[in-house]
């Protein structure tokens, strides 16, 4: 059980190239930490360097209050489950699992128990004997997980470690390793680029962007809330809907202008959007916060939808706003077609303006 | 189809003719140990017929006249030291030259290379009396010759290997509490074990079998097998035992050939390894 602190760390590799800049985290103990942020965002090598792997150039990085800069991976009290499963593959199943135990000299019965619970945990009993070419991905990934699991240590890292597996899979071995948190008590770091696993593993999420933090907060929070632009984007599937506007002002209120639609903005707003009076802004809203209108009303845009997906409770409706893709997800109670125009009402309690130049929560 | 059936046959009998022209000779010298040297020269091509079969005579002459078992027990010492001296360290080294990237390390592999170009006649003389001076001319000291010697294609043919092998596993093993070098033998050596298999088996092959090296710096003192042949055939001026000879042949290639036959699965596999992955 350990927290995790990375206080001002920087990663810079021999060619020059700085990966991490400044880089502050404060994870809590048990915490189920997620690094989420698309490929080259420096999350892995943040990992990386919490297990040991890679070397810190600057900061300092504490397990529980102990600086481990320079601790080897071994005595960190770690384990770790790669993307590639990382396999020993001469080894049997139970060898693997039993491998780093007997490397710290734990007696044999105790290392028999051990494995057999974990194996017992993630249904892998019957493949003990087996070599990792005989499993399958699914038995090969739970393999890599008891393999961490045995050592029971105060921090468990996990790379990617459902990517090489089907979509199915996926969300079983997600629930499964969800389970595991609940029943281990540890620290959990779980770096993904899949934003969907993020949101439904994570007790926090931090979302990285050119090795910077751009948000570390709960899933709750970073749907609701995004600070940035990045964030809004990357978070929700489908994306956050990013319309270019200019903040217009008539009397007190203000309004949204983009591609002739004037979109009624909530006088809560109204004292962060003075300054950006007849300004450029980032209108954001989210597929799921509209919905279709009868008529033009008060807060609606005319849309023409040029598919309309339906999914079975849902239409994904894809449509253009001046060279801007819109995306729509409303319910399927009602019949709608493709290549027609129709009237979609915006929910303006749930939309978000962003700076356009700093790309920053304005308000929301 | 036709074509087909044409060009097969074709292919077939090709290689018939060309296994037929190397396997000959040892079907030569197979049937001659057992004739009598008096028929050998002259009748070299016939099969043993009751004139002329001896049974174990000649191995029994040969081994007594030239000191086969003493140069067989030599040529044992120096080829398994020499193979497992080679597989030992040349994987750790090509490990070593493929993990830690420096412009050095890419000099020495360089360095290996180039070593698998240089013959070895353009070296022998001055060589070998160099190796005479650090007093390698014995059975034990002539083994780290024969590793410089080896170590040319066997780093060259681990380094495709190991360039191969996922980085992640040795990271894991790192976790896992080894050492570096816990590591390679725990983890790093097992998953190489087909490469290490052709590596020994391509060494031990020339090692068994090669003359010219023993003979420049062991001499006639430290016989090897081949030297010990060798030496039996120039005989006494004319005198020459050709039934033992043969015989001695016969019996210098059995253990290589049964050395070959039980690893010979693992050939193909090691060579082709290293030159996908390389």
């Amino acid at each position: 059980m350990a927290s995790i602190t990375l206080k001002n760390i920087k990663k810079t590799y021999e060619d020059g190239v700085t990966v991490i800049d400044n880089l502050n985290l404060d994870i809590k103990d048990k915490e189920f930490i997620i690094l989420v942020g698309p490929s080259g965002c420096g999350k892995s090598t943040t990992l990386r360097m919490i297990a040991g792997l890679e070397e810190i150039t600057d900061g300092d990085l504490l397990i529980g209050d102990r600086v481990v800069n320079t601790v080897s991976p071994k005595d960190r009290d770690i384990a770790m489950v790669f993307q590639s499963y990382a396999l020993y593959p001469h080894m049997s199943v139970y060898n693997n699992m039993a491998f780093g135990l007997k490397n710290r000299k734990v007696p044999k019965d105790e290392i028999d128990k051990k494995v057999r619970t974990a194996a017992k945990m993630l249904d892998i009993e019957d493949y003990l004997h087996r070599k990792p070419r005989a499993l399958s991905g699914g038995q090969r990934q739970r393999v890599a997980l008891g393999r961490a699991m045995v050592r029971e240590p105060a921090v468990f890292l996990l790379d990617e470690p459902l990517s090489n597996l089907d979509a199915k899979l996926r969300t079983e071995m997600r629930s499964r390793i969800s389970m595991l948190h609940k029943e281990l008590k540890t620290t959990f770091v779980y770096v993904t680029h899949d934003q969907t696993e993020a949101m439904t593993m994570g007790d926090r999420i931090v979302v990285m962007k050119d090795g910077v933090v751009q948000q570390f907060d709960t899933p709750q929070v970073l749907y609701n809330h995004p600070q940035n632009v990045f964030v809004a984007g990357f978070i929700g599937s489908p994306q956050m809907n990013l319309i270019d506007a200019v903040i217009k002002k008539n009397n007190d209120s203000f309004y949204a202008d983009f591609s002739g639609f004037n979109i009624n903005l909530p006088k809560r707003m109204s004292k962060y959007l003075s300054e950006y009076e007849n300004k450029k802004v980032i209108f954001g809203i989210r597929p799921e916060n509209m919905s279709i209108s009868n008529g033009n009303s008060e807060n609606t845009i005319k849309l023409h939808i040029e598919i309309a997906e339906m999914t079975g409770a849902d239409y994904f409706l894809y449509g253009n706003l001046g060279d801007k893709k819109i995306i729509a997800n409303v319910s399927s109670n009602q019949n709608i077609e493709s290549e027609k125009d129709y009237f979609l009402k915006l929910d303006i309690d749930r939309i978000h303006i962003f700076d356009k130049i700093n790309e920053r929560l304005i308000c929301d | 189809m036709n074509n087909r059936k044409i060009s097969n046959a074709f292919s077939f009998s090709f290689l018939l003719i060309l296994s037929i022209i190397f396997l000959f000779p040892i079907y030569l010298v197979f049937v001659n140990s057992f004739k009598s040297k008096f028929n050998i020269i002259g009748e070299p091509f016939t099969f043993p017929n009751s004139d002329t079969f001896v049974g174990f005579e000649n191995y029994l002459n040969g081994i007594e006249s030239s000191g086969l078992i003493s140069a067989f027990i030599r040529t044992l010492i120096i080829t398994v030291g020499s193979v497992l001296a080679i597989v030992i360290f040349t994987s750790m080294t090509a490990w070593y030259l493929v993990r830690v990237k420096s412009k050095m390390n890419k000099v020495i592999y360089y360095l290996f290379i180039f070593s698998m170009i240089v013959p070895f006649q353009m070296v022998m003389f001055t060589m070998t009396s160099i190796c005479a001076k650090l007093g390698l001319n014995s059975v034990i000291g002539i083994i780290p010759v024969y590793l410089g010697f080896g170590s040319g294609l066997s780093v060259f043919m681990f380094s495709g290997f190991v360039k191969g092998l996922p980085r992640e596993i040795e990271e894991a093993a790192m976790i896992d509490g080894c050492s570096p070098l816990k590591s390679f033998f725990y983890v790093v050596f097992p998953i190489l074990k087909p490469t290490a298999i052709t590596v020994a088996i391509l060494n031990a092959m020339w090692i068994w079998n090669d003359f010219l090296l023993p003979y420049l710096l062991l001499g006639s003192g430290n016989k090897t097998l081949s030297v010990a042949i060798q030496l039996a055939m120039q005989g006494a001026y004319g005198a020459i035992d050709w039934g033992g000879f043969m015989a001695m042949l016969v019996l210098s290639i059995i253990p290589i050939i049964i050395f070959y036959l039980l690893c010979q699965k693992y050939i193909i596999k090691g060579v082709i390894d290293g030159a996908v992955k390389g």
